[in-house]
């Protein structure tokens, strides 16, 4: 049932109690509605989930970003809910709240460049660029490094075991040096080698590349055969507390023609082009009487969030059980006013609060309503009961956590997820990270009798939500999830579109599988399922924008669309919300990872042949891929 | 029942030919899956794969066949407590197994069996490391010669053997007064010398030997239905016991109608005339119509339909997801609707259950229009 009344503050009176109906005019046929709002009434005072959903979701916590006044009111509502049912500080803590440092953002704070040639190469002195032509990458150390420099192609690694000989260092020795790489890669490569070098051309990927062969700095240039052709790399958002171990600075088209005339007979858009075709056996080279001096200063601004963390002790012990634990956590964190670049919010919603009623208001108020079901029963497990920030900025609330862990990790029997659990449709209810443990099939069939849902399991843990920090702890996991919309990441992702009713069920069905779990005497054994999508780059090597939502829900042939972005490439196209992409630019496309090789291929500007599937027919577009900045 | 299996060897065989989706099947008001089926809610999520499932009587229970243990790559039977959520193995564990139905009014349950063959676990390992080698079979259904029919008593645990016979006996099902079994056996290849053209069809499409048959529930009095050549299967009997409905395919393989007859084999009518592969009818409670499984409208697609019972019109579309949606079997009490479907992704079915619109159904059924007369070919 979804609810579309407007938002009832938590400290409003209950509906129930402020009916009056005078006794005298009761008819019978009265008496029969009254009953019916009377038991209205009451169930909506009996949701465990709205009065949590609706006061996480108000505009008072202004989107809970991490580290923000917002954050902290929201943890003050949870650490009174938890208080309420009897829940404790961790063993050895004092406080529910366990703060975390991270970055909160990165601004270029003075870097330069300066270059130095050698008199007797014909070109007299030094020249200096500064602000305007010189940029850190966002991950780079501060710091300031003088030494010669090779031009390094682009840069481009493939680790053997991809059985793809690609490597730009191969023939260079670039120890000690300052190495000149171009962003992305080869431009002109078949589509199969773009693919893959497109898995290691993300500017991270590279400086790692460069450092582990000894260079003391990267220089990046967009060249001029490039989309955004002589343009600096902007700081892309990057939650590092630290720099990543060495100086990387990208430069203007005009300070890369410059570095080279030091090479006359080697240019620059000469030198690209022979890259191109991705030949590889085409390098770089020493840029011979230049000496480069690069200063990077990165400014990150430092914040403090705080995952709320209690627990519930085991009421009935048992002496030597295996991993004593079992965890449920939400992240309660939300994306502010959309300040961290993360909003899908259109150019007239801009800045405004992103209430984040479903993501993740719902899976906040489902773990309090869990945690007061499993507080009223008797209990052989302790249970963990994790409210997570920073989860909008990359899972580093659970990492901070996971990294330094105030119950040892080998103690934890299991943890359950709840990523947007507040808009079920037609029954379904997706589980996923199956894949980490053989007990959860048998667990879910048997918990999925009494709750009845149409249940969608899927394997795969590596997901976009805190789950995926449990697993690389080797914990089995489980997250819960009932599909994306058109409000994902949106201020009008509000409280009032969350259909409680079924927030409540996958609550009593996920008490349920923890009250097994509390019980069982063996724990869930641990299985590793191998990632689907190997490489450096992942999705940061992106550059392509189409401005397509995929549904991560979905488990059809293709890529089912949860919605376009408003104006872009997808739009143009005429795609919509519910269509599934089969076939872009001559790939078949049959799940998320195809879509997203078949992203590396696509070339900016270039209209490329969409296949889809819209109402069981086969259609055809033409989408123009724009260019991710 | 098992023609699932069938059906997707068939698709080896031949060069599959696509009809397009919604071609002039129903002229009237179009329905979807939401006016039939509602609260689809999944109910086997453990193992590679299940299906078939049929309710206790009293409709509190379902028993169906699964393919989830470690050590055995082949089907066993389960059952399933709507309660408590609890299943249960009742086979042994051993071998294949096909086919199981509850005895009303009694603590029995049959289901088919290959166990007793002692080559079984020598089976097991081959299919096991078949599969281990990642070159998995195609999905299919081999009519084990050694399976055979056994009632296992829930009191007791002890399994009585109903058919001795070779051939494949399996696919039965209980009279609504739970005395008799319908079921499916291919004796008739095994119990006389076969001519030259009877033992190439044996070793091309051994299910052209299937015939129905009816027994009493003890196994006595076995005696054979039907003698038309091509694969006679998954009889049941109607909610009221005066029919059986089965399918009846053609000698290719490939069309399959259903069919009624009396319990003594007289009065056999043909209910649809669909040219597709129409299999698994069942009764719903009312007597009023029959729920099947049809590729009508693509040969790997399966949907389930709904036919009058008596035949008068062109069969209703019930289902409209992506995957194989087939063995459709009512509640007893007729407000739900088990059936076997791969719509939650992958190859491999599951069992799911929905709630059922009788009236919906039966107005869909009144609009449809009268059926149209067999195609010459």
């Amino acid at each position: 049932m979804t609810t579309r009344g407007k938002p009832r503050g938590s400290t409003g009176a209950p509906r129930a109690l402020t009916l009056s109906v005078p006794k005298a005019a009761i008819s019978r046929a009265s008496a029969f509605i009254v009953v019916i709002a009377v038991a209205a009434g009451l169930h909506a005072q009996a949701s465990k989930t709205r009065a949590h959903v609706e006061t996480l979701a108000s505009a008072r916590l202004e989107g809970r970003l991490a580290g923000s006044n917002g954050e902290r009111l929201a943890g003050d509502y949870i650490v009174a809910e938890l208080e309420k049912i009897g829940a404790k500080p961790l063993p050895g803590q004092q406080d529910f709240r366990l703060p975390f440092e991270f970055t909160a953002g990165t601004k270029d704070s003075g870097s330069t460049i300066s270059l130095r040639f050698d008199p007797k190469n014909g070109v007299e002195g030094g020249v200096v660029f500064g602000r305007n032509q010189a940029r850190a990458l966002s991950f780079s150390d501060n710091g300031d490094v003088e030494a010669p420099v090779v031009f390094a192609g682009y840069g481009i690694v493939v680790p053997e075991s991809q059985g793809f000989g690609y490597d730009s260092y191969a023939t260079l020795d670039v120890k000690d040096k300052i190495v000149v790489v171009l962003r992305y890669f080869p431009e002109d490569a078949e589509q199969k080698t773009r693919g893959i070098l497109a898995r290691y051309a993300d500017l991270r990927y590279k400086a790692m590349a460069a450092r582990q062969h000894g260079a003391k700095a990267m220089i990046v240039v967009t060249g001029p055969r490039s989309p955004n052709a002589g343009e600096l790399a902007p700081m892309t958002f990057d939650t590092a507390i630290a720099g990543s171990g060495i100086v990387a600075i990208s430069v203007t088209g005009e300070v890369a023609v410059k570095l080279f005339e030091a090479v006359p007979d080697k240019p620059l858009p000469a030198s690209q082009k022979s890259l191109d075709d991705a030949n590889p056996h085409a390098t770089g080279f020493a840029l011979p009487g230049v000496t480069v001096r690069v200063h990077a200063e990165v400014e990150r601004e430092k914040r403090t969030g705080h995952n709320v963390v209690a627990y519930l002790p085991a009421t009935m012990p048992v002496p030597g059980l295996a991993k004593p634990w079992v965890a449920v956590g939400a992240h309660y964190d939300h994306l502010g006013h959309g300040e961290a670049g993360n909003t899908l919010a259109s150019k007239d919603e801009a800045g405004r609060v992103h209430f984040g009623a479903d993501d993740n208001a719902s899976g906040s108020a489902a773990v309090l309503a869990i945690a007061a079901t499993l507080a009223k029963q008797p209990r052989r497990r302790d249970v963990l009961v994790a409210l997570w920030s920073g989860e909008e900025l990359g899972l580093i609330g659970s990492a901070a956590f996971v990294t330094a862990p105030p119950v040892p990790l080998d103690l934890i029997a299991a943890y359950l997820n709840f990523d947007m659990v507040g808009r079920m449709q037609d029954n379904k209810l997706v589980v996923q990270a199956a894949g980490t443990s053989p007990m959860w099939a048998k667990i879910l069939e048997q918990a999925n009798i009494a709750a009845g849902f149409d249940l969608a399991v899927q394997e795969d843990p590596y997901q976009p939500t805190d789950v995926a920090t449990f697993n690389l702890a080797s914990i089995p996991g489980l997250t819960f999830f009932t599909g994306t919309h058109a409000d994902y990441h949106k201020p009008s992702d509000t409280a009032d579109k969350i259909d409680y009713e079924d927030l409540d069920r996958v609550v009593d069905f996920a008490a349920a599988i923890v009250r097994k779990l509390e019980d069982a005497t063996e724990a869930p054994s641990f299985t590793k399922v191998q990632q689907q999508m190997q490489g450096g780059g992942g999705r940061a090597g992106v550059r392509i924008f189409t401005g397509t939502i995929p549904d991560y829900s979905s488990e059809v042939k293709g890529l089912l669309l949860g919605g376009v972005v408003g104006g872009g490439p997808a739009e143009e196209a005429g795609l919509q919300k519910g269509d599934v992409i089969v076939e872009i630019a001559g790939q078949t496309i049959t799940n998320i990872y195809d879509y997203t090789y078949a992203l590396d291929i696509l070339k900016i500007g270039q209209p490329s042949k969409v296949v889809y599937m819209r109402g069981g027919k086969r259609m055809e577009t033409t989408l123009t891929p724009a260019a991710r900045k | 029942m098992t023609v699932f299996r069938i059906a997707l060897v068939a698709v080896l065989l031949v060069a599959p030919v696509f009809s397009s989706v919604g071609h002039g099947l129903q002229e009237g008001p179009s329905y979807q899956e939401r006016d039939f089926l509602t609260r689809v809610r999944r109910l086997t999520i453990e193992g590679k794969r299940a299906g078939e499932g049929y309710w206790s009587p009293d409709g509190k229970r379902i028993v169906f066949q699964s393919e989830r243990e470690p050590g055995n790559p082949f089907y066993q039977i389960y059952v399933l407590d709507l309660t408590s959520g609890d299943t249960r193995r009742i086979s042994t564990g051993l071998g294949k197994t096909t086919c199981a139905f509850f005895r009303p009014g009694s603590d029995e349950i049959e289901f088919a069996s290959t166990h007793a063959d002692p080559k079984s676990k020598q089976l097991q390992d081959e299919e096991l490391a078949i599969r281990a080698s990642g070159k998995e079979r195609r999905y299919s259904w081999d009519y084990d010669p050694e399976m055979d029919i056994y009632a296992y008593s829930e009191k007791s645990g002890a399994l009585k053997r109903l058919t001795n016979a070779r051939g494949y006996d399996a696919e039965g099902s209980y009279s609504p007064d739970g005395q008799w079994i319908v079921f499916s056996s291919m004796r008739s290849a095994y119990d006389h010398t076969l001519t030259g053209k009877e033992k190439k069809a044996l070793d091309e499409n051994p299910s052209n030997f299937a015939e129905i048959y009816v027994m009493r529930a003890d196994g006595s009095q076995q005696t054979r239905l039907t003698n038309v050549f091509g694969y006679d299967g998954g009889p049941f009997f109607t909610a009221d016991g005066k029919k059986i409905v089965w399918r009846r395919f053609d000698e290719q393989g490939l069309i399959a109608d259903v069919w009624t007859m009396n319990p003594d084999g007289s009065d056999q009518r043909q209910i649809t005339t669909f040219g597709s592969m129409s299999w698994a009818p069942y009764i719903h409670p009312s007597g009023a119509y029959f729920i099947f499984a049809s590729n009508k409208l693509g040969f790997e697609n399966f949907e389930l339909f709904m036919v009058d019972a008596q035949g008068t019109k062109e069969p209703v579309r019930v289902t409209y997801s992506d995957g194989f949606d087939g063995l459709p079997v009512p509640s007893p009490d007729g407000k739900m609707l088990a059936w076997t479907s791969s719509r939650a992704g992958g190859s491999a079915g599951q069992l799911f259950l929905a709630q059922w619109n009788h009236e919906k159904a039966l107005e869909a059924l009144k609009n449809a229009p009268p059926r149209k007369p067999a195609k010459k070919s």
